[in-house]
């Protein structure tokens, strides 16, 4: 072997040993061997599409749509995803009252008053995404505020807000939103409020605990030796370490809005009719079981169990891939 | 030991006080005037003025929940202000179907630790995959979907259990006969299946790291037996970190259990506050959650204890 050889080997060793794969390219290259969070992720920007779409258009859409060209275009709506209006009662599509079957025109089906479902499944994913992002950015947002302070400071504010956090687990989660629910009264906005308020905990304990672990490391010494203040060590040097467990609870934290949000719809306290909502919808079909609408129930089923899912499977192998204990 | 027993109950006696003082909060945050609504319809404001007064509803907020904090002491949860019945007894009514309900779905639950334990001693075989991908699936299901979906099939379709009500019990909550049994099927599956997706996922990632653990090479080492080494050492320290996730997961299963009986028309808390919700009658809402809540403190007190006795790290620990 001559010895140029061995030196571009030794280069190359080299220069893989200086330029290790950054947090995120490694947590990349780990999570694509993960099928299922691949297919969770593929989910996800899915839905993202869908409820943007439907989020941004749907007002403009259907206020066009209501005023004189309807009839130029038939029932056909040109463009956009949902195919008809989603609150268009139409009598003639439920003969005797219980809706009807899907067909090539109605996917899947109608409702009771003639409502296309695939329309009111589609526009659904514009509250689900609100929901979402919305209630997890309020939680987020108080998570990341107290417990970052709390852990970094520790003695009596730690205490106290530990102690805090500690009673809020204490409730079975869908009881106490219930709970501030029923206090509030039903509605959209509400919904953000009591999943976004009661969600902080989780994001607090979370960040909290990363503080400490990070809090005694040198280079935050470093930081604080040239004079850096309290604030800036926590938002600028310790918190930006100590993030990936954080985003698996975001990932995780949007799954569970976005079934919680399903869960107070379908118990009748959350979003109200006419709106279009999974969980709404669930509980509008399911009086009607019994005539056999397997459609009405299933649709809006699959389209909650998939996004669900999406976060869920996405979140986890996010937790695997960002796992020092689990690197080979 | 005893230490830690003091310890413990000294932060159950912060947290409970906490979670009435939330509820209590609740209560008092309900927007209109409960003097009022006692007092009846045609009541005079004198009339009005003299019920605030008796009911020591004029008093400072710290005394109206000292005297709340003894009513609950003595079992007394205030009456509904809807239907005008004693609060305390409709809980007494229907915490029995609540909790065969729980018990049973924790019983199908504990299914999901020997599934974890198959699927990590043979991780990414066909069986794993297909085992972590379903558990995957089911965790995502919210229980009234799959609930509704197993009373279209097996109640409605094929005809096979009852698919709603709830059976005669002897002894409080075991089921008299076969046919009340029938009546737990369905919202016990639907209920612990869930569960077990939850369970087997957690019981798999601890037994994988159990086994990748430095001990586990050296039973190897020293010749042990593959059972010995995997029933012995591993699974005995992998099932100790499930049961502890099992307890904070109860939480998840009350409140499934609260949602579950509205799909099965179970007249346990869970149907007791929906019909409140409806009312929007707060006092019976407060008192299930207050119900529920205090069920799930006290079933995750006796995890922990159990916890620190069998694992002396924790007890002798922080």
């Amino acid at each position: 072997m001559d010895a140029r050889k061995t030196d571009e080997v030794v280069e190359e060793r080299a220069e893989d040993a200086g330029k290790p794969l950054g947090l995120w390219a490694d947590t990349w290259r780990r999570l694509q061997r993960n099928r299922v969070a691949l297919v969770g992720l593929g989910i996800i920007l899915v839905f993202l599409c869908v409820g943007t779409v439907e989020l941004v258009f749907y007002q403009a859409h259907w206020h066009v749509r209501s005023s004189a060209d309807t009839r130029a275009v038939g029932n056909r709506a040109p463009g956009y995803l949902a195919p008809y209006d989603p609150n268009e009662v139409n009598y003639a599509l439920t003969p005797i009252g219980v809706g009807s079957p899907p067909s090539w025109s109605h996917p899947f089906g109608t409702d009771y008053l003639g409502r296309d479902v695939l329309s009111r499944t589609l526009v659904a994913t514009r509250i689900a995404l609100l929901v979402g992002i919305i209630a997890v950015a309020i939680a987020l947002t108080l998570g990341l505020i107290l417990g970052p302070v709390s852990g970094y400071y520790g003695g009596a504010i730690d205490s106290v807000v530990m102690r805090i956090a500690d009673i809020f687990f204490a409730f079975p989660y869908i009881l106490f939103v219930l709970l501030i629910m029923s206090v509030l009264g039903a509605g959209f906005q509400n919904v953000f409020i009591a999943i976004g308020v009661l969600g902080w905990a989780t994001f607090a304990r979370i960040s909290r605990g990363q503080v400490l672990s990070v809090k005694s490391m040198e280079y935050v010494e470093a930081a604080r030796a040239q004079g850096a203040g309290d604030v800036r060590i926590i938002f600028r040097h310790v918190l930006p370490n100590s993030m990936a467990p954080v985003y698996v609870a975001v990932a995780m934290g949007i799954g569970g809005a976005i079934a919680t949000e399903a869960a107070l719809s379908y118990l009748g306290i959350g979003v109200q009719p006419p709106n279009a909502s999974w969980g709404l919808m669930i509980a509008e079909s399911v009086g009607y079981l019994a005539a056999g609408n397997w459609w009405w129930l299933l649709f809006p089923s699959l389209a909650l169990v998939a996004t669900v899912f999406g976060f869920i499977s996405f979140g986890n192998g996010l937790r695997d891939a960002t796992d020092p204990k689990l690197k080979e | 030991m005893t230490s830690y027993i003091i310890r413990r109950l000294f932060q159950l006696v912060i947290v409970l006080l906490g979670v009435t003082l939330i509820t209590f909060t609740m209560l008092k945050l309900v927007p209109g005037d409960p003097a009022r609504a006692l007092a009846g319809k045609n009541a005079t404001p004198q009339r009005i003025e003299y019920v605030r007064h008796e009911r020591g509803l004029d008093r400072p907020f710290y005394v109206q929940y000292y005297k709340y904090l003894v009513a609950l002491a003595h079992g007394d949860m205030g009456e509904s202000l809807y239907t005008g019945r004693d609060v305390s007894e409709m809980v007494r009514e229907a915490a029995p179907v609540t909790i065969q309900l729980a018990v049973a779905a924790v019983l199908i639950e504990l299914l999901g630790i020997p599934l974890g334990v198959y699927s990590a001693l043979r991780q990414y075989s066909f069986w794993d995959t297909t085992l972590t991908t379903g558990a995957l699936i089911l965790w995502g299901i919210p229980v009234f979907v799959l609930g509704y979906f197993a009373m279209y099939i097996f109640g409605l379709k094929l005809n096979w259990l009852p698919i709603g009500g709830v059976g005669d019990s002897v002894l409080w909550i075991i089921p008299s006969s076969w046919e009340s049994f029938t009546y737990l099927i369905l919202p016990a599956l639907t209920l612990g299946l869930l569960g077990v997706a939850y369970i087997s996922y957690m019981q798999r990632a601890a037994m994988l790291e159990v086994i990748r653990s430095d001990y586990i090479r050296t039973a190897r080492a020293k010749g042990l037996s593959e059972r010995k080494v995997i029933w012995g050492h591993g699974f005995k320290n992998a099932v100790i970190p499930v049961m502890t996730i099992a307890g904070i997961d109860l939480g998840a299963l009350i409140g499934g259990a609260i949602i579950t009986e509205t799909v099965f028309n179970r007249p346990g808390i869970g149907l007791m506050i929906y019909h409140a919700i409806g009312a929007r009658d707060v006092a019976v809402i407060a008192a299930g959650v207050l119900f529920a809540t205090f069920f799930f403190v006290f079933a995750n007190l006796l995890v922990d204890l159990g916890y620190a006795w069998v694992d002396p790290r924790v007890r002798l620990g922080d």
